[in-house]
Formats: C-alpha cells, sequence, structure tokens
C-alpha cells in the first residue's frame, strides 16, 4: 500500500493503507485533530486497493478489504473513496470487536450520563445525536457505541458523521463552522457528506459515560411516547448489536445488566425540533 | 429407571450450565454448550430447573410439576408442546 | 382445593405459599424465543452489496413464483434478473413494498422469494442476511 494513514477514534486504533492518494488526503485533512493509535499498534488494519493494477487508473474502481473481509462487498468508484473508507473501517469494527459489546446506535452525553439511540437506518439516530450536541450535549458517536462488558461503561466512538440527503442540509445550516468533507453525490446510500464533530467531541474522546436511557426513535409520525419493556429493549438490543453473538458469556451479561439497569423507551416525532424536545423531557424525568 | 417408562427421557443441563437473567416476564438465558441466548416464559425455566436435576419422562415430568405448582391447564399435549420447543431450542436433550 | 374428587394422593401442604399457579400453555403457544442476530447487522451502514437472482452458479436457470429455481424455459416461470440488485433496493423493497427496479410485481415478487430463501453458502446470502434488521 503505497499511501498510509493511522489514527484513533475513541478506544480503536486504525491504519488505512491505500493504492491512492486522494482518499488518503482527504482522511489526513478531516481527522487531522485525532490522536494517533495508542501506542502506535492500530487494533485493525484497512485497505482500499485495485483488483487488478490497471484499475488503479482504468476506471479506477476502490476494493474494500482489511483484517476482515466480506466477499459480495460491492467497490465503489474513486470518487466515492472516502466513502469506502468509511465503510471499511466500519466493517472492521463490526466484524473484529471484541473488547467492547458494540452497540449500531448513536450516544450523547451529560453530566457522565448517556442517552443511546438505535433503529433502522433513516430513524433519526444520526441526526438527533448531532441536533442534541447543538444543544450542549456532548457528541460520542453517530454510528457506534461501545459497551465496556467488565465495567458497563459506554466509551465514545466519534468518527466522522456520515450525513445522507436531505440531512446534509439541515446539518449545514445547524452547523455552519463545521468542517465538511466532499459532498458525494449519487453513491449507492443516496448523497453523503462527511461532518467532523466538534472539538469537544474529539477532545472528550476517552472519557466513557454511564448509559442512563435507551432510545428507540422513528421519524416521521406524530410524537408519541411509549415505554419499551426489558424483554422487547433486549431483543432490539441484540438485533442492534454486530458482535453479541461473537462475545459469548461476557456479551450476555453486558446486555442484560444494560437492560435491567437502564430505561429503554420508544418515541415517534414528526421533526427534529420535536424529537429534540422530547430527549430532554424524557431525561429531565430520569 | 425400572419402571418400563414408555417415551423418552428429557433432560436438561446440570446446574451451571446455564446464566439465567430476569426481565420481566421473561427470563433471558444464556445456554453456556452451544453458546445461545433465548428468552423463556413460564414454564420453560421451571421445566429446565426441574430437568436439570435429573432426567424425567413427560409423565413423571408432569407429576413433579404438579407437586411444585398448582397447575391450572395442566394437559400432557400442552407439557409436550413446550418440551418440543425446548429440544429444538437445544436446552432440554432426549434419550 | 378441598373439593376435589381425586383420590387423596396430594401431597401433605406444610409450604402452601410454594404452590403457585403455574400454565403450562396452550398447545401453539411459544416459551421459547431464540436469539438470532443477523450477520453483519450494520446493514446498509456497511455494506454496499449486490445480490444476483439467480446466484452465478445457476445463471441461465428460472425463478417461479415461490421464489425456486426451475430449468429455463419452465412456463409461468421468470428469466433471471439482468443486472445484480443492491442490498438497498431489496432492503427498500423489503421494508416499504414496491417493486424492485425493472420488474412489474409478479416479477418482483418471485425475485424477492428467491431472495428470502438464500441459504448460506449461496452467492447474495451475506448481503441479504446484513439487511434483517428489525421494523423501527
Amino acid at each position: 500500500m503505497r499511501h498510509a494513514f493511522a489514527l484513533r477514534i475513541g478506544p480503536i486504533g486504525f491504519r488505512i493503507g491505500s493504492d491512492w492518494r486522494a482518499p488518503i488526503d482527504q482522511l489526513r485533512s478531516l481527522y487531522r485533530d485525532y490522536p494517533a493509535p495508542q501506542d502506535g499498534v492500530a487494533d485493525y488494519t484497512v485497505r482500499l486497493f485495485a483488483r487488478r493494477p490497471w484499475r488503479r487508473w482504468l476506471r479506477p474502481s476502490v476494493e474494500i478489504g482489511g483484517d476482515y473481509m466480506l466477499p459480495e462487498a460491492a467497490p465503489l468508484p474513486l470518487r466515492h473513496g472516502l466513502l469506502a473508507a468509511e465503510m471499511a473501517m466500519n466493517l472492521q469494527m463490526a466484524l473484529g470487536a471484541r473488547r467492547h459489546l458494540l452497540l449500531h446506535a448513536s450516544a450523547v452525553e451529560r453530566d457522565g450520563r448517556a442517552v443511546l439511540m438505535t433503529g433502522v437506518s433513516g430513524a433519526g439516530k444520526s441526526t438527533l445525536a448531532t441536533l442534541l450536541a447543538a444543544r450542549g450535549w456532548r457528541f460520542m458517536g453517530d454510528e457506534f457505541a461501545l459497551l465496556d462488558s467488565a465495567t458497563g461503561l459506554l466509551h465514545a466512538f466519534p468518527r466522522l458523521i456520515s450525513l445522507k440527503n436531505a440531512a446534509i442540509p439541515a446539518a449545514e445550516a445547524a452547523w455552519p463552522d463545521a468542517r465538511m468533507g466532499p459532498l458525494m453525490a449519487a453513491t449507492p446510500k443516496g448523497d453523503i457528506r462527511h461532518m467532523v464533530p466538534d472539538a469537544r467531541a474529539i477532545a472528550a474522546m476517552d472519557r466513557p459515560a454511564t448509559p442512563a436511557l435507551l432510545l428507540f426513535p422513528r421519524y416521521g409520525d406524530a410524537a408519541a411516547v411509549r415505554q419499551v419493556p426489558p424483554a422487547e429493549a433486549f431483543v432490539r438490543m441484540t438485533q442492534a448489536s454486530t458482535n453479541y453473538v461473537a462475545l459469548g458469556e461476557p456479551g450476555f451479561t453486558a446486555m442484560t445488566r444494560l437492560i435491567a439497569d437502564v430505561p429503554a423507551v420508544a418515541i415517534d416525532y414528526p421533526d427534529g425540533a420535536s424529537g429534540v424536545a422530547q430527549v430532554e423531557a424524557l431525561c429531565a424525568a430520569l | 429407571m425400572d419402571d418400563a417408562a414408555p417415551g423418552p427421557i428429557y433432560r436438561a443441563d446440570p446446574p451451571g450450565g446455564l446464566v439465567l437473567a430476569p426481565l420481566d416476564a421473561f427470563t433471558a438465558v444464556y445456554h453456556r454448550r452451544s453458546g445461545m441466548t433465548h428468552l423463556l416464559t413460564e414454564p420453560a425455566p421451571q421445566i429446565l430447573a426441574i430437568l436439570g436435576e435429573a432426567g424425567l419422562s413427560l409423565g413423571a415430568l408432569l407429576d413433579r410439576l404438579a407437586d411444585d405448582y398448582d397447575l391450572a391447564d395442566a394437559t400432557a399435549s400442552a407439557l409436550a408442546a413446550r418440551l418440543d420447543e425446548l429440544v429444538a431450542a437445544g436446552l432440554v436433550a432426549t434419550s | 382445593m378441598s373439593d376435589d374428587t381425586r383420590p387423596d394422593t396430594d401431597p401433605i401442604e406444610t409450604t402452601p405459599s410454594r404452590r403457585r399457579v403455574l400454565t403450562l400453555g396452550a398447545v401453539g403457544a411459544a416459551a421459547v424465543v431464540s436469539i438470532r442476530p443477523a450477520l453483519a447487522q450494520t446493514a446498509g451502514s456497511v455494506l454496499n452489496c449486490d445480490i444476483p437472482v439467480p446466484d452465478a452458479g445457476r445463471a441461465g436457470s428460472f425463478i417461479d413464483a415461490q421464489g425456486k429455481i426451475v430449468p429455463s424455459g419452465t412456463k409461468g416461470a421468470f428469466a433471471g434478473a439482468s443486472r445484480p440488485f443492491k442490498g438497498e433496493e431489496v432492503r427498500r423493497v423489503l421494508n416499504s413494498g414496491g417493486q424492485l427496479p425493472g420488474t412489474d410485481s409478479e416479477r418482483s415478487r418471485a425475485y424477492v422469494n428467491y431472495i428470502r430463501r438464500l441459504q448460506r453458502g449461496q452467492g447474495g446470502f451475506t448481503c441479504f442476511a446484513s439487511l434483517q434488521m428489525p421494523r423501527g
């Protein structure tokens, strides 16, 4: 790999190698305020490579690889190389994480207590997290939250925030001073633009928080709130974890403790402001 | 085992084979031998507790449950259905 | 519990509180739910993946309305898709309905049934398994 870059996001170190310079330059710029991997040793290696040597130049097509590979991942054009790098990093985490129970959730923190938001793509967990961060909550991550199975504490994973379609102009309006990556139009997931988390989120990335609320938001309906019973929350959270099964008994212990200790609530919300208000009200009542 | 007991003997893992975590009406169970997680509602945890001590036939299990509990709708076919589920989940073995 | 006509073989009730009611449930009910999280659960956020219909090993075969592979030319069955479907396209149809791109409703239904039947080892299975997020 002729071009390489190493960084740490929360407790996880990555080394990214690439056959092309452009994605590495973009990563280095967007992640410039992030630390290096602990002791210089990366947890995961990511590779952006050309399947055939001539595909480096001829209709360049970025294949995703690394310590963990999935055979059916389709390649991306070079102009979406930054997206390929992010997807590859996600994949390594999803398949490889063993030190933490990995939850597919966004998270924000205030006074040492964290709200976890999880749901299908489009449910708004990422958008709600960025809106709450704009209102003074510390942003911990938009996609992954890491639960330490020994302590039950939640660790931040504040990678670049992946904005999609209509969320792009909304975030540009809410965060006019935020640093943004390039607009990648018409990717397989729609238009995508990355936003660098605010300086406070980056500076605080090593400070864990105690989970205080599990939220299952759903965007697009009239405002509604429903307590989620523990067994249902347990099933939803095991579905929202990529490594629950692989962790075995420590995963079971971590998950059952989370469900026993932390209330779970489902909300429907019609717009961002309403969603934020509902979260604030729920937290005030805790 | 001296009676000519018709039908299979059902047994569950001995104590320590399961990690149990009650959550509302369900109990979450981690089955150490298989690494699988299941959610159980009554009467499954009660059945597993009894079958973890010793293997029993369907009839003997029904009797034992009747001793320990007030069985409101006790039919052998209902118990058989519960045992089938537990066998399918790998929590109960038959011999 | 005094009027029953059973023979007097009940054990003496020294701890009546132990004999709480236990329901065995109906024959059709379920008391065991096994947790089966899908593969690579981060789904469309992680993978940009393809699902060919049918998979490369059966290219040229037809798909019947139930999604089973049948010999090419079988009456009432559909030829395979001209291009693989993206995971996102399939997920959209599974969650919200509608048709797979380039298909009418009957053909789309046959293709979706085929995809739902995919087993580990068949091309497209990993991609399909990664789409199995529960409805919000």
